[in-house]
């Protein structure tokens, strides 16, 4: 399905800052991981590529899942406020 | 008896002290990791390269949550189309459309119909071959075609993008440069998930 023209992935220039408006686009587009597919669909990726990163990606994320728990863990804080005087 | 033992004890440990030259000079003598190493000094040499600019600055970073404390309106909705700039609605300002490629850049502008009215690349500007591909080219070529834009009447306009390269990002700014007034920036990049199969990849 095509999407509505000057709608779907736009961004709006705000007070003329147009380097701004062009970061943030790219942010956006660089998250959603449009811009990895593009440079990939660039030439032919073989069938043992694919492989190759597919278990790459899902080593990754294992990693980073078990990370960000140990970090969660670490940061735990038990008091009501739990960061004073930052808020 | 005993001469003869350690005659031929000595002669051994002769035997073990002439040997090591030779097994030093085997190796040199097979070829067998001088395409590899190659193959390996390539790879380092391409690592050591500072990364092409493909006009993508901010693509990695990663403070987007700062945009929700923002007030600005970042994002077109549903009343946008019909939003007065500088006294034309929104969906009836020129069009800008900018192709990017790692060699090239063309930026062609069109009215809001998509007729196009003007047309401009790094190559006709007088950039050839490997300059065409350059941030500074694709700078030019924007400022050029926006002093034509101004004359025609288009001071307004909406910039389409597509494609990667080192023009991205350049382009836009030399549009604004050349005295355009940029409203909204829009990626039209083709991004397909399911392509049907990509030339085969290039041997480095």
């Amino acid at each position: 399905m095509r999407h509505a023209q000057f709608l779907a992935r736009t961004v709006m220039v705000q007070n003329n800052n147009v380097e701004e408006a062009c970061r943030l686009l790219n942010r956006v587009l660089g998250k959603e991981e449009i811009f990895d597919q593009f440079r990939r669909t660039r030439f032919y990726e073989k069938p043992f590529q694919v492989r190759r990163r597919v278990n790459f990606e899902k080593c990754k994320a294992i990693y980073n899942e078990d990370m960000n728990r140990k970090i969660q863990f670490v940061l735990r804080k038990n008091r009501t406020e739990p960061f004073p005087g930052c808020s | 008896m005993l001469i003869k033992t350690t005659l031929l004890t000595v002669l051994q440990h002769a035997k073990s002290l002439v040997r090591p030259p030779i097994a030093l000079a085997l190796p040199s003598k097979i070829h067998t990791s001088a395409s590899l190493k190659k193959a390996e000094d390539r790879k380092e040499m391409l690592a050591s390269l500072p990364a092409k600019d493909e006009g993508t600055t901010g693509e990695k970073s990663v403070d987007i949550d700062t945009l929700i404390n923002r007030k600005a309106k970042f994002f077109p909705d549903a009343d946008t189309a019909s939003q007065l700039f500088n006294g034309i609605p929104f969906n009836e300002l020129p069009i800008c459309n900018i192709r990017v490629s790692p060699n090239n850049t063309i930026i062609s502008v069109s009215d809001y119909k998509g007729v196009p009215r003007l047309i401009r690349s790094c190559g006709i500007e007088g950039f050839k071959n490997t300059r065409k591909g350059t941030n500074i080219a694709a700078q030019a070529t924007a400022v050029t075609i926006s002093a034509k834009a101004v004359e025609l009447g288009w001071k307004t306009v909406r910039v389409k993008v597509q494609g990667l390269g080192p023009g991205r990002m350049s382009a836009i700014k030399g549009l604004q440069m050349g005295g355009l007034n940029i409203v909204s920036i829009t990626d039209n990049t083709p991004v397909s998930w399911n392509p049907p199969r990509p030339r085969k990849q290039r041997s480095l």
